[in-house]
């Protein structure tokens, strides 16, 4: 082995390494990036805005996507029917949640304007984590927990917990009352209504 | 804005309470940091199914709707027309005096919990913020000695005691409860100085509504945003007790939590 390719090696070594080191790195350094790109949406003036709403909405989903595991969110509220769903109505139910929860907390948090988001803290256990985060809010600290579970070496949000109430929990209780009721059907039904409310 | 007598009467205080505040910051870092361990052993944080008793849900869906009609008919044209009239700063004030008049039922409860510390710091915050705080009105007790209220009622007293929650309640005026904690709303009653203040019902009525009323004026979207996001408001407003009742007996990291209180 001659000089050159010893020194081609360790390029790209070093080059790999650290990318590697990142797909294995933590919930909270995975999640980090996500909330600072948020962020930067949020407070960009060119998206501010209702007329900017639907640009803002697409490039927010569009990094909420990556590392919010919608999939995964169907799936638990759902419960224990959702594997007797055919994979067609197991989509047509993603799209309607992943809708409803846009509308409901993207439209929350756009409300946003700069207040400071702590990091606190994260728990690991097996394949699943809580990171802790702490956001100002008139005064006082809003206590907001993201619940992760990795997949491939991603760590991915499955619910986010506002001092201390799961988002996706709370749906659960209600879809498990409707199904109980209205079965599969009705429950998309009521989703579309909903929907339908927001536009 | 405070006169010199003030803040020569906040550094007496400050000298005072030294021990109860080294304390306090001791504690503060529990608070900030994640939930310890052996308190999560029974509760899966990572979202697995936990009980709900509501044999009841006939009945307390009913309660809903009229708690819902008196919110929509009577609570918010009050607390929309008071908002109007009174500014954000007064009804602030107005909110920190509720609370300090209710401090006996914290510093009981704590005391009842074996929480000798937290006991500590809401004697110190009433103390405080009834004579520097002028009558409660004010908070320095938490602006400038960072005093945060540790607040413990008879409900979770009872939890810790180790009763168990017993089935859901949806009650008209009272709003969600669980059975334990209508023990504990009745428990609390009785050591809150109102109780003793006004002999007269009525007048307790008018106390309480009044708490509620400045409440709702301080976060008045709570709860229509609640209604407006779910898709079954009765489950979602249990979901939401139930969580934030058990995560309150845990002493996990919560702000007094309005919605809850509102109905």
């Amino acid at each position: 082995m001659n000089y050159k390719k010893l020194l081609l090696l360790l390029a790209v070594c070093c080059c790999w390494f650290p990318a590697a080191a990142q797909a294995v790195s933590g919930p909270t350094e995975q999640l980090k990036p996500t909330l600072d790109t948020l962020i930067e949406i949020l407070l960009d003036p060119a998206l501010k805005g209702e007329k900017q709403k639907a640009a803002r909405r697409t490039k927010i989903m569009g990094y909420v996507t990556q590392k919010f595991d919608f999939r995964e969110m169907s799936q638990r509220v759902i419960g224990r029917e959702w594997k007797d769903l055919p994979p067609e109505k197991q989509d047509r139910f993603q799209v309607l949640f992943t809708k409803l929860l846009e509308n409901a907390y993207i439209g929350k948090i756009e409300t946003y304007s700069g207040e400071e988001i702590q990091f606190i803290g994260e728990r690991i256990k097996d394949n699943r984590a809580i990171v802790s985060t702490q956001i100002e809010n008139n005064g006082q600290w809003l206590p907001v927990d993201y619940i992760m579970i990795k997949k491939a070496e991603q760590w991915m949000v499955y619910d986010i917990n506002i001092e201390g109430m799961s988002l996706v929990r709370n749906y659960m209780e209600q879809f498990k009352s409707i199904l109980r009721r209205d079965k599969f059907d009705g429950l998309v039904k009521l989703l579309e209504e909903k929907n339908s409310t927001f536009e | 804005m405070i006169s010199k007598k003030v803040f020569l009467f906040f550094l007496v205080l400050a000298f005072m309470l030294g021990p109860v505040w080294v304390i306090q910051a001791d504690e503060a870092e529990g608070t900030v940091a994640l939930p310890r361990d052996d308190r999560n052993k029974d509760l899966d944080i990572f979202f697995d199914a936990e009980d709900i008793s509501d044999p009841f849900e006939p009945m307390n869906r009913v309660f809903f709707q009229v708690n819902d009609k008196l919110y929509f008919w009577i609570l918010k044209p009050v607390s929309t027309a008071y908002r109007t009239v009174v500014p954000k700063d007064f009804r602030q004030c107005f909110d920190n005096f509720f609370d300090n008049v209710a401090a006996p039922v914290r510093v009981v409860n704590n005391l009842l919990q074996g929480k000798f510390a937290g006991a500590g710091i809401d004697l110190s915050r009433f103390l405080i913020n009834s004579t520097a705080g002028v009558l409660g009105f004010g908070d320095p007790a938490l602006i400038t000695f960072g005093l945060e209220p540790r607040p413990e009622d008879f409900g979770q007293t009872l939890g810790i005691w180790g009763l168990g929650e017993g089935p859901y309640l949806c009650l008209p005026l009272l709003g969600p409860l669980t059975v334990r904690d209508s023990a504990g709303f009745a428990g609390d009653a009785l050591l809150h100085p109102g109780t003793y203040v006004f002999s007269n019902p009525v007048d307790r009525a008018a106390y309480y509504s009044a708490d509620k009323v400045n409440m709702i004026s301080l976060h008045p979207d709570l709860y229509e945003d609640m209604k407006r996001y779910s898709l079954d408001p009765y489950i979602s407003m249990r979901q939401f007790y139930l969580d934030y009742r058990r995560n309150k007996l845990l002493d996990r990291p919560v702000r007094s939590n309005v919605m809850i209180n509102e109905l």
